[in-house]
């Protein structure tokens, strides 16, 4: 199976150590993996100005951490499916996944229940996970 | 694939439903057609195929609700079986993909334990596709290999 780190070049890894060493641009790959962003978006928690935040995309960009997309006015950055960061990228929608199934299957367990209903179920406090 | 090292995903969630009705409500197609996969994609019923043993399997199929060209197929082989107890094996996922994603296997890990007053907690544990998994690990080795080498050149 393909390793992405194993096709890079020295020049791509420059690029890419070189990236991630600027604590701003991590933050903006972790916001990232959450999904994607604009760039007003992306700026909100850092007290810098948009060109600057435009400037650490641009890094990112090249060492094909992250893709840019345009749709409208608006330029949407997210992550590079192939970067290093995409196994957060993956977990974090299999942890949504999930946590939206879960939420189904309570309304699902709820309907089931209510259809049969016991003692204990009647008397019982729902308690309601998030 | 790897499967003795820790799981990347781990979620525990607690139903208000007793343990057979929650294994039942993963082993049943008709139970899971109602509540699994992401808000709006849906499970046509005809193509939900369970035998679910030790060594057996759970098949079905996504159809994305905004893009019905993309249909998901899900085979997720069965290595370990409890009856409500645990679900443990290996999901394939192949198919019309959306845009970025490839096929890729992930180990799954599914417990049913007993919690107070009739209810169920659920522990999921989830490992990342090897080609995603160990880039720290592997992949980063391999990268510093190179980078030495390029700098001894």
């Amino acid at each position: 199976m393909l390793s992405v780190v194993q096709e890079r070049t020295s020049e791509d890894l420059d690029l890419l150590f070189g990236a991630l060493a600027d604590a701003t641009r991590r933050g903006i790959v972790e916001r990232l993996a959450v999904g994607e962003a604009t760039v007003t978006e992306l700026a909100a928690p850092f007290s810098i100005s948009l060109p600057a935040i435009s400037r650490h995309l641009k890094v990112l960009e090249r060492a094909s951490l992250i893709t840019r997309s345009q749709q409208g006015r608006w330029r949407r950055a997210r992550l590079s499916p192939t970067s290093l960061a995409g196994g957060a990228t993956w977990l974090s929608r299999y942890e949504r996944l999930w946590t939206e199934s879960f939420g189904r299957l309570d309304d699902h367990l709820a309907r089931l229940t209510s259809d049969q209903p016991t003692p204990q179920t009647e008397t019982k406090t729902k308690t309601k996970p998030k | 694939m790897t499967t003795t090292t820790t799981p990347q995903l781990a979620l525990t969630r607690i139903f208000d439903a007793p343990r057979p009705l929650v294994y039942q409500a993963f082993t049943d197609p008709d139970h899971l057609a109602e509540w699994w996969g992401p808000i709006g994609n849906s499970l046509p019923r005809d193509e939900i195929e369970f035998d679910v043993r030790p060594g057996g399997h759970q098949r079905w199929t996504e159809v994305f609700a905004d893009d019905p060209r993309i249909r998901v197929h899900v085979h997720f082989d069965l290595t370990q079986v409890v009856d409500g107890e645990l679900l443990d094996g290996t999901m394939y996922i192949t198919g019309q993909l959306p845009e970025g994603f490839e096929p890729f296997e992930t180990r799954v890990r599914i417990e049913f334990h007993d919690e107070a007053d009739g209810r169920t907690r659920l522990e999921v544990r989830q490992w990342l596709p090897e080609h995603l998994a160990s880039p720290s690990e592997e992949g980063w080795l391999e990268a510093f290999t190179k980078l030495d080498a390029a700098l001894a050149a």
